[in-house]
């Protein structure tokens, strides 16, 4: 009698022990979840969305769909973010980790103009 | 920007290129004009109108140059380029050492006594406007207008 209860405390001890650990593994990979994305796409010397509202954390892509060269600036000073040229269907990311209200336009082009709100 | 505010204007990074590049497209062209016409009607005072348009074409060739390497600079931060903003640079480079071309062939008949301008001018000429429409036609990609508003 004293032996199982002895082995019943002991599988209850690993079975907890597993839990644990399963527990563990299930934060870690929460932890990994991928951030969230959005997309604006540049084309016919726009910014689309122009303006676009996206949580902390989020990564924005710029994908040039437009025939010419364009470039993500932001206007902010010193510049937050800043890509190189953009040929057509090039992209440029980048992850937005502070809430704030970001402006930013094609340093070739500068009629053209967006805005990131991060929440 | 206002259009009417000059502190603005001049000091607008990239935007001084835009607007002088038409003045060596525009004389040069006018100079191959007159310089073909001379050459077909062999008047003198068409061949001196082209030699003035080629000087002035010329001339313009260097504000244009800087503004334009200012705009890689500045705007740009003298990143590499490719595509269409680094054939823009290699033709625009080309169009100008072809207008002081045209514009040198002219100044040495003048400096000759008598001195009959040569033929082979008039290719280099058809070439040079040529390499400027296309450096241009690029350059009106580069600026936008072709894009809306």
């Amino acid at each position: 009698m004293r032996r199982s209860v002895f082995t019943g405390g002991l599988l209850a001890a690993l079975g907890m022990v597993a839990g644990m650990a399963g527990g563990s593994g299930s934060c870690t990979a929460s932890a990994q979840q991928k951030p969230a994305t959005a997309d604006v796409k540049i084309d016919n010397f726009s910014f689309g969305p122009a303006e676009l509202t996206v949580p902390v954390g989020t990564i924005v892509t710029w994908t040039n769909r437009d025939d010419i060269p364009h470039t993500v600036v932001s206007t902010d000073d010193p510049k937050v973010f800043k890509s190189k040229v953009l040929d057509t269907d090039e992209k440029f990311s980048f992850a937005f980790s502070k809430a704030g209200t970001y402006s930013y336009f094609c340093s070739i082009h500068p009629k053209m103009t967006g805005k990131v709100v991060v929440q | 920007m206002h259009p009417f505010d000059i502190r603005e204007a001049l000091l607008a990074k990239h935007a001084q290129h835009v607007v002088l590049i038409h003045f060596p497209i525009a004389l040069f062209l006018a100079g191959v004009a007159f310089d073909f016409l001379a050459y077909w009607t062999k008047r003198q005072s068409l061949a001196a109108a082209a030699y003035f348009n080629f000087l002035g074409a010329a001339l313009s060739t260097i504000p244009v140059v800087i503004t334009g390497i200012l705009a890689w600079q500045w705007q740009l931060e003298g990143q590499k380029l490719k595509g269409i903003l680094l054939q823009h640079l290699v033709l625009g480079s080309v169009s100008s050492v072809l207008l002081w071309l045209t514009w040198t062939i002219h100044e040495w008949t003048r400096r000759r006594q008598n001195g009959w301008l040569p033929a082979y001018r008039l290719p280099i000429e058809a070439v040079g406007a040529a390499v400027v429409a296309l450096t241009g036609h690029l350059g009106g990609f580069l600026s936008g207008v072709n894009g809306p508003g």
